[in-house]
């Protein structure tokens, strides 16, 4: 029988799941709650109780009480989890100015599900397949990203662009999706930063930020990884570094000094929080307008229910000329997550297309002719769902990247 | 077992059935700390057919079949009684099948939670009256036929979700269908009437915890929502439990129709502030318990006269209102408007890490509830030392009293009653002695509230067998729910363990 040594330092949490079952079933309209586990309801007749947290909890009371074994039969089910915290949410459905639930001081679901995995990882059981792959290729010398490809790759796009500096203030984390996924979107980005007339820097040495292990429980190298990446923006002189990544964001801004035991020498933004100093002080030159559509906006979890940033983006929205905006009907922390996370669209992609396909509908249910967000996963979750929606559900909405959009009106 | 998977299998397909070990875990609890049991195999069926066909199978090999809807039993109704058997989750049956705004009654099936159901009829400006129990935005329309269940708002109007029923579809234990009321007569083509065609059969399956059959299809009565409401909280004077039951023998002798009346008790309000759980009572210079009401109105003339005659009583009992916003203290604002939770009331749930109920839910006459809850606490000093056991481990002492007491119809409230205590598994480390202590002292708090004569009504796992042990039910009573379980369910196959027919398990 393993240690559970992570598990164990989550008892309190464990041990405080009285087993209401909101997080599966909870259905209340004035607050804005419809259901809450996307895993389980893209599950539909096979949403077993272990597909959502109460089912979960009662498995960890059952590992803590020795009665049964950690196995890599129960990663499988483990690993079929965004980590996007709705259900840590609705838990405390009750808390607000008024009522402050207690268990809200020690039950966060992803810290439990993580701590878990962390046990599974050093019992053997995982990481699983695809999992392993994504962090062997992060921790490879030549990569030094997840997706196996040279680490040259990833900063071939910034030849394009002399006036990235080597030093400076502000500097770019560029992460990996974006680069080797998704670098129309830094080069969008490029065009708001040059319209604007603002400068920015970047490294050719920055690695992986470890999101990818840090959701999947392998926390061996990740040390090495922070030390490295914070080292290189000391070096830079940075006073605030920002990312266009959701899971980089989180993971510089939340786990990184968690991780570390100390605060770090520098400021860490989202790409929003840059987009809406600009908007706010009409930085962006923008074409004039003709005509107007409606946007609706996606909470990734990274930005909103793990790090609370809901407003920013939305406020950046509303000063955008020639636009619209219309809230989902689950938005902000009862927002419907895209389905990626936690590793699910590397190892169970079939399950992330499913739940990517009931958000994108959400989308198109509130009139909008573009949904958009700020999170590589997300696009690129949604991007794939897209493609395989019928195209009258096609040509009624179009996916779009908060910078893409703003730079599509420069 | 394996060939009885096998069978079970070709009923639903694959997908839908289980007999993985994590699986059968993430079943083996309900909302309670120290009732565990392990089902063999977890089943989903979609329909009445294939319940019919499992309870057949099941029949057939002789294995006992435990029904869970929401699985938020506070008893451990909703898994089996001791270790094996099959878990049939009803929560795949989970649709609205008909809504006859004529008649204003709506078929369902039985797995649907309360939530969904008034989520739907909200869109017409409907909804179920009771709206089930106070877990129903998760609980299961079926398990809430089951229990006579309240809690959930609405009760002091409309009484239990029973009260509401119309018609059932049920699946009995030997696998036969039936449909109760109208729909008796099979040449009825919709549900309009509970009685007649005969006794009132459905009544034999509201309440019945499960024993005598599936629930897989319910009609229910629906309402109007009426446009006006008023929230009202108050702070009890002195001798507060006696206050609040004169309160509401008076506002039930003057007809005054209140849609929710809830009084929480002293040690709820103190150790709630205590803990920083009320930011907008910490500036009570007492901390009383309160009383609040919700009422609905057609019109603001009638709104205005029934708040007019609610606050004559209130003021003639020497309460004291605490605003009319909800950071002034109003919590039946908070509770109604905001949709508030059941949880944090709960014998004050999560109050400390691990800390949980084991409570009850019980019925009494209005003028009860005050000598019942002064013998919690006279219960409480008398087992001081066995609550002492688990506070040299934890530190911190169990709780005893009683949650919110709640008006229903007639004049009857619902008490929830117990003591609130930490799981045997405490700080990495299993402690043998707290579930011990645990069981001990609800098994004795629950025997000590029924010789008040008060009747329970989620009864699970754990009441139904405790009022077999201590001889509660008449032997007449009892050998009458024996005999027709013995006619419905001859091999004891559904929920086997309740009520200890024949001390089976």
């Amino acid at each position: 029988m393993s240690e559970l040594k992570h598990l164990k330092s989550q008892w309190e949490a464990v041990m405080s799941c009285m087993g209401c079952g909101d997080c599966g079933y909870a259905i209340r309209p004035a607050v804005d709650r419809y259901l809450t586990c996307p895993v389980k309801e893209a599950k539909g007749g096979e949403g077993f109780e272990i597909y959502f947290s109460r089912g979960r909890m009662n498995v960890l009371k059952s590992l803590l009480l020795g009665q049964i074994p950690l196995s890599k039969e129960l990663a499988d089910f483990v690993y079929q989890c965004s980590e996007c915290g709705n259900c840590t949410e609705v838990c405390h459905m009750s808390q607000n100015e008024y009522i402050v639930l207690n268990t809200s001081k020690w039950i966060d679901h992803v810290k439990v599900w993580e701590a878990l995995r962390q046990d599974l990882i050093e019992a053997g059981f995982a990481p699983l397949d695809k999992h392993g792959k994504l962090i062997d290729y992060m921790n490879d010398v030549s990569m030094r990203n997840p997706y196996g490809e040279e680490e040259a790759n990833k900063f071939a796009w910034i030849s394009e662009f002399p006036e990235i500096k080597e030093e400076g203030d502000l500097i770019l984390f560029g992460g990996c999706t974006m680069p080797l996924r998704q670098v129309d979107t830094l080069k969008s980005m490029m065009k708001i930063f040059k319209a604007a007339g603002r400068e920015i820097a970047m490294s050719k040495n920055e690695w992986c930020c470890g999101s990818i292990a840090l959701r999947i429980g392998d926390q061996n190298s990740l040390i090495d990884i922070i030390k490295h990446n914070v080292e290189i923006f000391k070096e830079m002189g940075a006073q605030t570094i920002f990312t266009a990544c959701a899971g980089c964001y989180r993971t510089w801004k939340k786990d990184y000094p968690e991780l570390l035991g100390e605060e770090l020498p520098f400021k860490v933004k989202h790409i929003t929080e840059i987009l809406t100093e600009m908007l706010n002080n009409n930085e962006i030159p923008f074409k004039p307008v003709e005509g107007s559509e409606t946007v609706t906006w996606h909470d990734p979890c990274h930005l909103g229910r793990h790090m609370n940033l809901y407003e920013i983006p939305r406020d950046a929205i509303l000063k955008i000329p020639g636009l619209k905006f219309k809230e989902m009907k689950r938005n902000r922390n009862n927002s419907w997550c895209c389905g990626a996370g936690g590793g699910v669209k590397s190892e169970f992609p079939d399950l992330a297309l499913d739940i990517s396909t009931e958000r994108i509908k959400e989308a198109i249910d509130t009139g909008a002719q573009i949904l958009t967000t700020s999170c590589p996963f997300c696009i690129g979750n949604f991007s794939d769902a897209y493609k395989e929606m019928e195209p009258k559900d096609q040509e009624k909405i179009n996916i779009i990247d908060i910078i893409d959009l703003i730079a599509g009106k420069i | 077992m394996s060939e009885v998977y096998q069978k079970l299998e070709k009923i639903v397909e694959g997908k839908h059935i289980s007999k993985d070990l994590y699986v059968r875990h993430a079943y083996s609890r309900n909302v309670d700390l120290v009732l565990q049991g392990v089902p063999d195999i977890v089943i989903r069926p979609k329909d009445a057919q294939e319940v019919s066909e499992i309870m057949k199978i099941a029949n057939e090999e002789n294995i006992p079949v435990t029904p869970r809807g929401g699985g938020d039993c506070e008893f451990g109704g909703s898994k089996p009684i001791g270790n094996g058997g099959i878990v049939l989750d009803t929560k795949r049956m989970n649709k609205v099948i008909n809504l006859d705004q004529d008649n204003l009654i709506v078929t369902v099936e039985a797995g649907i939670s309360w939530g969904k159901l008034n989520d739907f009829l909200c869109n017409f400006g409907l909804y179920t009256g009771c709206m089930g129990p106070g877990s129903g935005m998760t609980a299961a329309v079926g398990g809430g036929i089951s229990h006579h269940s309240v809690g959930g708002g609405g009760c002091a109007k409309y009484g239990a979700c029973t009260n509401q029923l119309v018609s059932l579809e049920v699946v009995l234990p030997t696998g036969d269908i039936i449909n109760t009321g109208s729909q008796a007569n099979k040449y009825s083509k919709y549900p309009f009437n509970r009685f007649g065609n005969g006794p009132d059969l459905a009544g034999l399956f509201c309440g019945d915890n499960g024993i005598f059959g599936v629930k897989t299809q319910v009609s229910l009565q629906v309402f109007p929502k009426p446009p006006y409401a008023a929230y009202k909280t108050f702070q009890l004077p002195r001798k507060e439990r006696e206050v609040s039951a004169k309160i509401m023998t008076e506002i039930r002798q003057k007809g005054i129709e209140v849609y929710d009346l809830m009084f929480l008790m002293d040690l709820i309000v103190r150790l709630g502030c205590q803990e920083g759980m009320f930011p907008f009572w910490e500036n009570l210079k007492k901390k009383r318990g309160v009383i609040f009401y919700t009422i609905e109105a057609n019109s603001e003339v009638e709104l205005d006269e029934k708040v007019k005659q609610l606050d004559e009583i209130m003021v003639n009992n020497k309460t004291e209102e605490l605003g009319q916003e909800i950071q002034d203290g109003n919590i039946a604002k908070w509770h109604y408007a905001e949709q508030g939770h059941w949880q944090f009331y709960h014998n004050l749930w999560g109050i400390y890490p691990s800390m949980q109920p084991l409570t009850a839910e019980c019925f009494s006459p209005i003028g009860l509830y005050p000598n019942v809850l002064n013998d919690i606490d006279q219960w409480d000093m008398e087992h001081n030392e066995d609550m002492q056991k688990i506070f040299n481990i934890t530190k911190i002492r169990p709780i005893a009293g009683s949650g919110p007491v709640l008006l229903i119809d007639g004049n009857n409230v619902e008490i929830t009653c117990g003591f609130t205590s930490f799981w045997n598994y405490y700080n990495g480390e299993v402690h043998d002695i707290i579930e011990e202590t645990n069981l001990m002292l609800w098994k004795s708090l629950l025997e000590r509230v029924t010789k008040h004569g008060c009747q329970w009504y989620m009864m699970g796992d754990y009441m139904s067998r405790l009022m077999v042990d201590i001889g509660a039910y008449s032997e007449e009573y009892y050998n009458l729910m024996k005999s027709i379980k013995q006619v419905l369910d001859p091999k004891m196959i559904l929920s086997r363990g309740k009520f200890n027919f024949w001390g089976e398990k």
